[in-house]
């Protein structure tokens, strides 16, 4: 059995926190044990084991979702329980009663603990014997003691009613308040010098580029950089990254120096955004595959960003347009000499396509992590299997919730190392709709989201997107 | 921008244009010189994936002379200083690359390579 330790979790993202946990043991090659199932995932304590402190302090500093990392010394529904385990762990703790200063940390999750009872809560710990001095400043250890009480959202009450009658509580040493938590503030978008409509939100930013396991000397790939919120977390994290997109524009911003650069030069890893380039990924110009470490993205699924391609879009109703008798002319006033026309993309097809590109262009072992939006009632365990591979499995599938609808990040592993062509990029056609196939909630997205996520009572929209 | 590495990489996608499409070949470029991280792991593990001797051309056709015209069986950190200097430091700012084979203009601006290609565009028409 390994040594437990006590994580507490920030309040938010509750699928991320076992995916993250897992993908920064895996970047440092050690294993996490899990409680046993089942476990309510919703809670924000975990007591989990590990073979070393060393381990349970590296999933500190990194993990976004992590608030506290103590040394486990009990935990009950009630004190004479938490007492008792401690009492029993004692081998853990006696090292620390001779002469090591400490002080005591309460704190409730759902509650305010009142002044009061804390000195009572401390004083309920005097077994342990503590004989060195008090020290509120600069202890030597912490003793956390957390108490968790039922979510009283929404309802009306005195501040400190329902004091004590908490579903469990925990207790252990201090090891390390969570490090890598207050990046969420120092990415912050609204702070940044150069963002769009479209930026990701630095808490998700940094939770992504942990599932690429981002470390110095790995090379990353965003294939819809936009303006680069995923580039800047994973550059932080000491990766290389490499940018595309098929519009200039995005990744340029309005001056001289591309708005990519001078957000990265902000966080000081303007040197590791090794290129940005315009193109359609569907007509990309990598030379050869097996080049990256990981794909990070978020593809434009239409509602605020369209989903683009090159190419025309259909239209029988109108005559092609006759070919101009002069080839095009390069001289044009901007810098962007042709823009090409663009035809809308849709969402599951671009989808199979970014798992196929992927697949190609990743080496062995290689992540791909990008957001899928989904209808939350429509969606189905087998709509991810629509999208994968052979060679390519799912490693983590998490969901955040907006409510009617709902996005999720998708963490797929190269398990191949065996070699692929380049995609044709042509998945739509290649698989005829026989009608036997399962349909994924997320295809046609754009269309359901702008009809508000009706029913599929009018199955009108399944007509409507095929012009 | 436009570093060597990602030179090294890139190949015409010119609808039709499949053969003799790499490397591409710089014109009128505009070089400056920045420091980066030194990270031998990395490029040990990068060599393999690399065109060496289209890397040793563009550095030349650069001025830079550094890297003899095989990579050499000991990785020694005096070869990897000089790898990196090529592959990481060296940025084309302005300019163009070509495609040897069909012509196709490949635009820099502010560092940023246009790669796009009008595929629709019958080769003939792209031609500058």
């Amino acid at each position: 059995m390994g040594l437990q330790y006590l994580f507490v979790f920030a309040q938010a993202h509750e699928e991320f926190r076992i995916p993250e946990l897992l993908s920064i043991a895996e970047l440092h090659g050690f294993e996490v044990t899990f409680p046993p199932p089942p476990s309510d995932i919703s809670r924000p304590f975990m007591v989990l084991e590990l073979e070393s402190e060393v381990h349970a302090r590296i999933l500190a500093r990194r993990c976004i979702l992590v608030k506290f990392v103590c040394e486990f010394y009990g935990r009950g529904k009630a004190y004479e329980e938490l007492h008792e385990q401690t009492r029993n762990n004692r081998e853990k703790w006696s090292q620390y009663t001779q002469d090591t200063s400490f002080k005591f940390f309460i704190s409730a999750y759902n509650h305010t603990v009142p002044q009061k009872r804390m000195k009572d809560v401390v004083e309920s710990f005097h077994y342990m014997d503590f004989q060195g001095k008090i020290d509120m400043n600069n202890p030597e250890i912490v003793l956390a003691c957390f108490e968790e009480y039922r979510d009283k959202r929404g309802t009306t009450r005195h501040k400190h009613e329902g004091d004590g009658d908490f579903e469990e509580v925990f207790f252990g040493r201090l090891l390390e308040e969570g490090t890598a938590r207050p990046l969420v503030k120092t990415f912050d978008v609204k702070k940044r010098a150069y963002y769009g409509n479209t930026s990701m939100e630095a808490e998700i930013s940094l939770l992504m580029a942990n599932q690429t396991l981002a470390a110095p000397g790995k090379l990353i790939y965003d294939p819809f950089i936009g303006t680069g919120s995923m580039a800047y977390t994973t550059a932080h994290f000491g990766a290389l990254v490499f940018g595309s997109d098929i519009d200039g524009r995005q990744m340029r911003g309005k001056e001289k120096q591309p708005g990519i650069i001078r957000a990265a030069a902000q966080y000081g890893v303007a040197h590791r955004i090794i290129d940005l380039c315009t193109f359609d990924v569907t007509r990309n110009p990598w030379r050869c595959g097996e080049l990256f470490d990981a794909i990070i993205t978020d593809p434009p699924y239409g509602v605020r960003a369209g989903a683009k391609r090159l190419g025309r879009k259909a239209r029988p109703d109108k005559a092609p347009r006759p070919k101009p008798a002069e080839p095009f002319s390069s001289k044009r006033p901007d810098d962007e000499p042709y823009i090409p026309p663009t035809m809308p993309y849709e969402l599951s097809s671009l989808v199979v396509d970014l798992v196929l590109l992927a697949r190609y262009l990743l080496r062995p072992r290689g992540r791909l992590v990008f957001f899928l939006p989904t209808v939350t009632d429509e969606y189905e365990e087998l709509d991810i299997q629509t999208m994968l591979c052979e060679g390519m499995e799912v490693v983590a599938n998490s969901l955040q919730n907006f409510g009617t609808w709902g996005r999720r990040l998708i963490t797929i592993r190269k398990i191949t190392s065996e070699r692929y062509p380049p995609p044709t990029f042509t998945s739509a056609q290649d698989t005829p709709d026989d009608g036997k196939a399962h349909t994924p909630a997320h295809k046609d997205f754009r269309e359901k989201y702008f009809q508000g996520f009706k029913k599929a009572e009018d199955e009108q929209f399944g007509e409507t997107t095929e012009t | 921008m436009v570093r060597l590495i990602t030179h090294n990489l890139l190949a015409c996608h010119v609808k039709g244009c499949t053969s003799n499409n790499f490397p591409l070949q710089f014109k009128d470029v505009q070089v400056e010189l920045r420091e980066a991280e030194f990270n031998p792991d990395f490029l040990r593990g990068f060599i393999p994936r690399l065109e060496w001797g289209a890397l040793v051309d563009a550095a030349r056709q650069l001025g830079d002379t550094s890297l003899p015209a095989e990579p050499p069986e000991m990785l020694d950190d005096d070869f990897l200083q000089k790898l990196h200097h090529v592959l990481l430091e060296v940025h084309i700012e302005e300019g163009a690359m070509i495609c040897p084979n069909c012509n196709h203009v490949y635009p820099i601006s502010n560092g940023i390579p246009n790669m796009a290609s009008a595929y629709h565009q019958p080769i003939h028409n792209v031609v500058n």
